[in-house]
């Protein structure tokens, strides 16, 4: 058994000691160093850029504009909106306008300094409840990016109907991603007049694409290659410095590299979508739940990036996970010229998490009902139909996740005035919205006696390369050392897709197995489990073609109903329930998380290790998100001001895995990357209340925001 | 990335002494965690003295109640020094606090006196414990108590030819002492608002109480007015009130009102009143 074990990450020995090479490490003799300039306005034409300055310093090689892009200067994930250098216009504070080349970083970054520009203003657009009417459109088609419904059911006539109904709105804010390594890659032309762009990345395929457009190349002479990468949740599925590189390369025709600055990064990257969140909730007196209406409010930004995900996910998600016959919700993303707001682990979901079990908790206590019998009460079980009208068959654990952390809520006992427990659940559909989403994995027989792997899934730190390793091991009965794993190349690998979503250990897994299915034939025809090597299979195979087997998983989804939403637009989705305990010192308004039970159907646990650390890891990131993380344009312009959880904000967690086998998934395993983090601050939130009597409605929850709430409530 | 200065590393005080009075613009390096930074966001500093490796000054002598502290002891040492852990709790329980432990282990007491941050961990404590500092130059030795010696937030009294050499606080036995703070996070984190207390009781009255108050107004202060008042009262509630709210007046006298006080006011009220309640 390779799966389901308590195995070490495959590449925990190198980065334990230091070996690999991350794409911020990278260098290249004799190469340029590439940086931006970017703007200092919000929304202004520009009217004149003078260079002539920064071209006179010493070390200077090029400025490189919109007008030295032979191809198409735009890019977006979805919509195409966003120009890798502006033209004639600034959207935003740090878009970029140029790119500086100098012999040395100190020489860029001293020439991009010199660099002038004139803008004229126009008018700033920050708010995405005035976006929508204003007369100042940030694009042409107006200021509404995207609007999705989903209706079910009769909401009006429900909500008549019930006993009660709760009616709050929640507010949350931008978040940075932080990752350890900021975005950062190189670039070269290779021998064979390809451009080659090694890169911190979490998607290697899409950027080959956009890079051949970029450059009007064939995008066989456009080379993608990941870099060992530190963290990405969402944040390097953008093209980031990869455009820049391999325009510069394309005109200097040297290797170039290009770093940003943890200022620079917090500045420029995509942040998690500030969502403005109304939501009412009808129930009857014995807790079941009859209607839900959603209005949320989103600002994504000059550019759309993943905003029209974020914007339909959110709407999916809206109602959690349970089962609610009359639901009605309309989600709106409007441009601003605030930060661009993209993709952030969960897509929107936490921010509607937070919303949607803060109003369990209001409902349960408005009818005097135990919180977590409301849950179990309208969870999601078999058979049941989701907002989208999707009938759940199989791998519906949410109240197996609720069970295992039963007995502690049942027995929970706040030890003092200011301890309190809060419990939080989420459903999360894996893989992309409605739309085919799929893996390639390919597998070949080597002359040294090894089964290769060559994937593009990009391992980002989520665990993937160990992984899918466990699954081709389990599928052919192979040891480690009997596979070489050939990862995250355009030049080697079939497109798997990003490492988004949560979708890989599913949709990768699924190639993988796949595509081990059909080398498990093969090995079994030539004997190999009868005592031959693979030495000698491939020694004797005369067409070296048969040694190479491919697979491929598209998870089956349909497309959601433009105007209700209707449809199955995942295949399986994930569930889990966190249970915290807090500790709030009144008299300064901080709160502690002190334990977090959290129990997840991960359908099947393909690697224990990682799951739990995925687990840990997802908390951490909720504790940030509840208690302190916001990125206030303008204000937050490096770990000095912007604050995150230390170590030392970090709980103690026990982890229960709840194994609801998915039957489309390799040996029955889904996805946790991002619900992970989805329900844990509703979780403290709700313990917060539990503990103070008081709710925080906005996020995050922080020291000056709650002991105002505490005051005020006095 | 940091400009390009030159810094020499003396190794005794003289040396260090010379060094200043000879360069003229150059500036001390006393562990280097805010110089260092502020370098780096590009203030101009061409001459560094780093007065890390010189003798004597990490050095902390006690001597009958009386605590010298070098200027180059770090927070950690504070922080996990037993003695000062038994003489000046505040001011171990303060160092213990700040940033992280790399930080705790570059930092110094004389380098967070002479930044001068109204936030400055280590302040509070100190003018609880009527710090007075060991001020020297080439030709001159002076002392000066660590109230006057702040002057503005992030400016001292200290001429560019002048170095910091130690701090002499009077240990404080039988007092009641202690240091709280609040920060927007459990660790490396600077403080939004901090309290250090010293209270000597006697049957149920306030014999002498010092208090201090940090990252509330321009500089950490002591609220006289209120140590005077409760001098020789009856520890009751009603007192303790009052002399709340006369904290919080005091602190409206010296800034007016400010958008943080919405936040800091109710705290430092709820942190004084839980001081002096004990």
């Amino acid at each position: 058994m390779y799966i389901g074990n308590e195995i070490n990450r495959i590449d925990a020995p190198d980065k334990v000691l230091g070996r690999p090479v991350y794409a911020e490490d990278l260098s290249i003799k004799g190469a340029l160093f590439g940086c931006v300039f970017r703007s200092t306005r919000p929304h202004a034409w520009i009217r004149k850029i003078d260079t002539s300055a920064a071209l006179a310093s010493p070390g200077i090689v090029k400025t490189l504009s919109c007008y030295d892009i032979p191809g198409e200067n735009i890019f977006g994930i979805i919509k195409k909106d966003q120009p890798y250098l502006a033209k004639d216009r600034v959207r935003y504070i740090g878009e970029p306008v140029l790119v500086v080349l100098g012999e040395t970083e100190e020489a860029a970054r001293k020439a991009s300094r010199l660099i002038r520009v004139e803008y004229d203003d126009i008018g700033v657009i920050s708010d995405p409840f005035i976006s929508g009417d204003s007369k100042t459109l940030i694009h042409e088609k107006g200021n509404l990016l995207s609007h999705r419904k989903v209706i079910k059911g009769d909401i009006e006539k429900a909500f008549r109907e019930a006993d009660v109904i709760v009616e709050h709105t929640y507010t949350t804010t931008w978040l940075d991603h932080a990752f350890m390594e900021t975005e950062s890659g190189v670039g070269y032309p290779d021998n064979k007049g390809s451009i080659v762009i090694i890169s911190s990345t979490q998607n290697i395929h899409y950027k080959q694409k956009e890079i051949s457009k970029l450059l009007a190349i064939p995008e066989e002479k456009i080379k993608v290659i990941q870099a060992t990468t530190g963290g990405g949740f969402g944040g390097k599925l953008d093209v980031t410095v990869e455009g820049f590189i391999a325009l510069s390369v394309y005109h200097t025709k040297r290797p170039v590299v290009m770093r940003f600055t943890r200022e620079e990064s917090f500045l420029s990257n995509t942040k998690r979508h500030p969502l403005y969140i109304e939501y009412k909730t009808g129930a009857r007196k014995d807790g079941a739940i009859t209607a839900v209406k959603v209005n949320i409010t989103g600002d994504t930004g000059p550019f759309a990036s993943y905003g029209e995900t974020v914007c339909l996910r959110a709407a999916i998600h809206a109602t959690g996970p349970y089962e609610i016959p009359n639901v009605r919700v309309d989600s709106r993303m409007f441009y601003t010229n605030n930060p661009v707001s993209g993709a952030m682990r969960g897509f929107g979901v936490p921010q509607l998490a937070f919303a949607h079990e803060s109003q369990m908790d209001e409902i349960a206590s408005m009818l005097r009902l135990d919180s977590f019998d409301v849950r179990i009460k309208n969870a999601l079980r078999k058979g049941s139909s989701t907002a989208t009208s999707q009938v759940l068959r199989n791998s519906v654990g949410i109240i197996e996740t609720l069970k295992k952390v039963e007995p502690y809520w049942r027995r929970r006992t706040r030890k003092n005035d200011h301890t309190g427990f809060g419990l939080g659940c989420m459903y999360y559909g894996i893989g992309n919205t409605g739309v085919s989403n799929p893996a390639n994995a390919c597998l070949n027989i080597t002359g040294d006696g090894k089964i290769a792997l060559h994937t593009g899934a990009c391992e980002i730190g989520q665990g993937s390369d160990t992984v899918l390793v466990q699954i081709l091991q389990e599928a052919l009965g192979l040891k480690i050392e009997d596979i070489v794993l050939i990862r995250g190349d355009t030049e080697t690998s079939k497109d798997a897709g990003s490492s988004s979503a949560s979708r890989q250990t599913y949709i990768s897994g699924g190639a993988v197995f796949d595509a081990a299915k059909k080398m498990r034939q093969y090995l079994d025809e030539k004997g190999f489990y009868k005592g031959r090597t693979i030495r000698e299979i491939y020694a004797s195979e005369a067409d070296k073609k048969l040694l190479e087997h491919n697979g491929f998983f598209d998870p089956p989804t349909t497309p959601v109903d433009p105007e209700t939403s209707k449809g199955s637009p995942y295949a399986t989705y994930a569930f889990a329930t966190h249970m915290t305990e807090v500790e709030v010192e009144r008299e300064t308004g901080s709160c502690r998380v002190k334990k977090v039970y959290a129990a997840h159907d991960v359908g099947r646990a393909i690697n224990l290790k990682n799951v739990r650390g995925q687990i840990c890891g997802g908390i951490a990131m909720g504790v940030g998100f509840a208690l302190m993380e916001e990125f206030v344009p303008g204000k937050s312009e490096s770990f000095d001001n912007y604050y995150m959880p230390t170590s030392m904000d970090m709980p103690d967690v026990e982890v229960f895995i709840v194994e609801d086998c998915e039957p489309t998934g390799p040996f029955g395993a889904k996805g946790l990357g991002e619900p992970a983090l989805i329900p844990q601050a509703a979780s403290i939130v709700n313990a917060i209340k539990d503990a103070t009597g008081v709710r925080a409605f906005d996020l995050p929850c922080h020291i000056e925001r709650l002991k105002k709430l505490i005051e005020d409530k006095k | 990335m940091l400009p390009d200065f030159v810094s020499v590393n003396p190794e005794t005080k003289e040396e260090a002494l010379a060094f200043l009075d000879s360069i003229g613009d150059a500036r001390v390096i006393a562990g280097g965690t805010d110089l260092l930074v502020n370098m780096k966001r590009g203030e101009s500093c061409r001459n560094v003295v780093d007065i890390m490796n010189v003798e004597g000054l990490n050095r902390l002598s006690v001597n009958d109640g009386e605590i010298v502290i070098g200027s180059t002891v770090t927070h950690a040492a504070i922080s996990t020094i037993t003695i000062l852990n038994d003489m000046a709790r505040s001011l171990s329980a303060a160092c213990g606090l700040i940033g992280s432990p790399q930080i705790r282990n570059m930092g110094t007491v004389g380098g967070n006196l002479v930044n001068a941050s109204p936030a400055a961990d280590s302040i509070s404590p100190l003018l609880i414990h009527d710090a007075i500092l060991s001020i020297e130059s080439k030709d001159e030795t002076r002392e000066e108590t660590l109230e006057n010696f702040i002057i503005a937030p992030y400016e001292t009294s200290l001429k560019p030819c002048e170095l910091l050499t130690s701090v002499c606080i009077k240990a404080l036995p039988g007092y009641r002492e202690g240091y709280r703070r609040t920060a927007k996070r459990a660790a490396w984190a600077i403080s939004r608002l901090s309290v250090a207390w010293a209270i000597l009781e006697d049957e149920g009255r306030f014999v002498d109480v010092k208090l201090a108050i940090g990252s509330c107004t321009p500089m950490p202060f002591r609220p006289r007015s209120v140590e005077e008042f409760l001098r020789g009262r009856t520890k009751v509630d009603p007192t303790i009130g009052e002399a709340v709210v006369m904290v919080t007046e005091e602190i409206r006298k010296i800034t007016g009102d400010r958008p943080s006080f919405a936040y800091k006011l109710p705290v430092v009220s709820d942190l004084v009143q839980k001081a002096l309640r004990g």
